[in-house]
């Protein structure tokens, strides 16, 4: 053991106690962050990891759900696991999780060493811990204030794959992702077969270009928002007929669905989890030999603390929270298709907000032109709300040009809760939709909390 | 049929974010002057282009990757694109899809792209994505108008003898170390700005739709257009406008 890392160690470790007894919100990243600055490969000096055994979970959408899911999957089986479950995932994030799982010589003792990746950074991660397993969810447009345009993405994946990748796990139904099977020296598919929700979008939507030859991806539909059965007319690329895991019979309704013909219930009966439950059967399957059987067992009682819906009854109205990633048509998508689908009377509050995860923030909403309301819109909608400062006029522009009669929207340019949840109350219906990321949320679920909402 | 088509630029191979709603917007417009707007994707595969057949040509950003191809595309129709553009009539370009039209791109890998050298300018790809608002002032066909939108730079353009399209009042513009910001050329537009650019600021929709019936021959219905209620577009700015000047910005070639 170096000096250098010795020292990272024991300064990560006190830092690590430190937050314990200060401010344990804190602890997902500093310890790592600190440490760093005293050995810079200090994630690579970690005694007993075997990188057979290392699984980074990478991409657009999905990596917390699947992570989550995967560690409940294999604790409930007897397996001990070292992982980042609380979401810090960049290279300091990943670090810290070691820290606090070593002894105090560095050593890490584990079956399996879960981490989620951010995209960006797995080049990095990879430097100095070479998975030899990697999951990809999908890679799909999002946060182009960092990321710019997924090709740039792409791009800094191939460079960390170049070498070859032992094994991979790949969305079928995702284009861009599952071209990068090409690097693996094994890949294991997995995908859903069409489901009740699955869709299509008008002809004035684009699709994307096909990661082979930059010509048009047809979709045959979608099962969510860019993911669905695809082909490129122009050099056949297409999605498998069938993936090694494949998620089948699918019911919202019951909440099930079975692989390889064993019954599963669904921990959230959403399409956009579809593809997050076929890739935890196909890791925990492939790389702990858990049975199809004994996975089926572990969905039974999972929960995943950090999902996307919350249901509250507040002055009489159910309120659905649906949460979207900013930036990211595909949540947002899926939150729409979600309205859309519940036939009866509504109301919808749209909290699109600017960006602020970094300077500068900016105020962008242009993603929603990305989105089919057109569903939505045709439905039983009594009124429109678009709430947040700086991009609720272009919210409710949006929602006019998909047709919504102007005087069923009104805006609010603030985030106030009071305001806010007066609009509501004043709706005729109680059946409410609140849409916006989590950060707005948060103050309004104070809020809520305070004037003695219900949660679910 | 159509008596107003609008030409969508490999929609499927440029795109980023939101650029569907400029096609939105022109094809309002058109509608609001009294025309019966089309829109044609013209892709990698569509047969017979000519530029002469449409009154608005968009070109969306796209991924440098692509650029190749699609010039290659462009290669039987280029000297046709270049006479419209030349003949004053109005073609969008918008984001790293500018670079096509300059006369080269410098990839950050070192590698050096010959473009269609529509623009005397030069595109210099970035190694990191910087994404901001951006709010400036242009004019378009004699009109003084103040734009905003947002801009997802991953390049620099670097301008020869090419007039700017505007000047920042706030954001990166060209190189963010100076206030141009775009390039234009007659009155075809090369702009930074992205997303729905066009929905937010109709007031350069409105002027694009007339310039483009008036290198037409088409008579568009002025009076329509010039009544239009933008009174949510003016809301819209004007709270985004308080918005930048109250944000922390590492900018340091203008501040409002």
């Amino acid at each position: 053991m170096s000096a250098k890392f010795r020292l990272a160690l024991a300064a990560g470790k006190s830092i690590n106690t430190l937050v314990n007894i200060i401010d344990k919100s804190r602890g997902s990243n500093l310890s790592g962050e600190k440490a760093l600055l005293l050995d810079s490969k200090m994630l690579s000096h970690f005694k007993g990891v075997d990188p057979s055994k290392v699984l980074f979970i990478t991409g657009t959408n999905g990596k917390s759900t699947t992570n989550n899911l995967l560690n409940h999957i294999l604790k409930d089986n007897g397996f001990k696991v070292i992982s980042n479950l609380e979401g810090a995932n960049l290279l300091a994030g990943v670090t810290t999780s070691m820290i606090k799982a070593s002894n105090l010589s560095g050593r890490v003792d584990a079956d399996l060493y879960l981490f989620e990746t951010d995209e960006r950074f797995l080049p990095i991660i990879r430097e100095q811990l070479p998975a030899a397993n990697i999951l990809i969810t999908n890679l799909q447009k999002d946060q182009v204030q960092r990321n710019g345009d997924p090709d740039y993405i792409y791009r800094r994946l191939e460079k960390a794959f170049r070498d070859g990748v032992p094994r991979m796990f790949i969305n079928n139904d995702e284009p861009r992702s599952a071209s990068l099977a090409k690097y693996s020296e094994r890949s294991v598919s997995y995908g859903s077969e069409k489901h009740s929700q699955a869709f299509t979008k008008g002809d004035s939507y684009v699709t994307m270009p096909c990661p082979v030859c930059r010509h048009k991806i047809d979709f045959e539909y979608y099962n969510t928002d860019g993911i669905g059965s695809f082909k490129c007319a122009h050099c056949g690329y297409e999605s498998s007929k069938e993936a090694d895991y494949t998620v089948r019979d699918i019911d919202f309704e019951s909440g099930t669905f079975t692989v390889q013909g064993v019954k599963f219930s669904m921990p959230y009966n959403t399409p956009y989890m579809i593809y997050n439950y076929a890739a935890c059967v196909a890791v925990a399957h492939e790389m702990c030999g858990i049975s199809i059987e004994d996975c089926a067992k572990s969905f039974g009682n999972f929960k995943n603390v950090g999902g996307r819906i919350q249901v509250m009854r507040y002055k009489g109205k159910t309120i659905k929270y649906m949460r979207i990633k900013q930036e990211n048509p595909e949540t947002f998508q899926s939150s729409i298709n979600e309205m859309a689908n519940d036939p009866s009377r509504k109301m919808v509050a749209l909290g699109l907000a600017p960006l602020v995860d970094f300077v500068p923030h900016y105020a962008v909403s242009f993603y929603a032109y990305d989105c089919d309301f057109s569903k939505l819109v045709e439905g039983d909608v009594e009124k429109y709300f678009c709430f947040t400062d700086a991009v609720c006029y272009d919210t409710a522009n949006r929602l006019i040009y998909e047709g919504v009669d102007k005087d069923i929207i009104s805006i609010a340019d603030n985030e106030d809760p009071e305001q806010i949840f007066k609009e509501i109350e004043q709706a005729e219906t109680d059946n409410v939709y609140l849409i916006t990321w989590l950060h707005t949320y948060e103050n309004m679920e104070k809020y809520l909390k305070k004037e003695g909402a219900e949660f679910e | 049929m159509s008596n107003f088509k609008i030409a969508w630029m490999f929609p499927d191979t440029l795109f980023l974010h939101g650029e569907r709603g400029n096609l939105l917007a022109l094809e309002r417009f058109a509608r609001m002057a009294g025309f019966d707007p089309l829109t044609d994707k013209i892709d990698l595969d569509s047969k017979d282009f000519n530029p002469e057949d449409y009154q608005v040509i968009f070109f969306g950003p796209g991924e440098i990757s692509a650029f190749p191809l699609v010039m290659e595309t462009m290669d039987g129709y280029k000297d046709a694109l270049k006479a419209y553009v030349d003949a004053g009539r109005p073609m969008i370009v918008s984001g790293t899809s500018v670079g096509m039209f300059c006369k080269s791109i410098l990839r950050s890998s070192g590698e050096k792209m010959d473009c269609l050298g529509f623009i005397d300018a030069e595109y210099i790809e970035n190694e990191k994505v910087y994404g901001d608002d951006i709010f400036f002032n242009a004019k378009y066909r004699g009109k003084e108008m103040e734009i905003i939108g947002n801009q997802i730079q991953m390049g620099d353009l670097i301008l020869g003898s090419e007039k700017a399209f505007g000047q920042l009042r706030y954001g990166y513009g060209n190189t963010g170390k100076a206030l141009d910001e775009g390039a234009i050329k007659q009155n075809s537009i090369f702009t930074n700005t992205l997303g729905p650019m066009l929905i937010c600021n109709p007031w350069l929709t409105i002027e694009i739709i007339k310039q483009a019936a008036e290198t037409s021959g088409l008579k568009a219905d002025e009076s329509a257009l010039n009544s239009f209620d933008d009174s949510l577009e003016r809301a819209s700015l004007k709270t985004k406008v308080e918005f930048i000047k109250n944000k922390e910005t590492h900018l340091k070639n203008c501040s409002l």
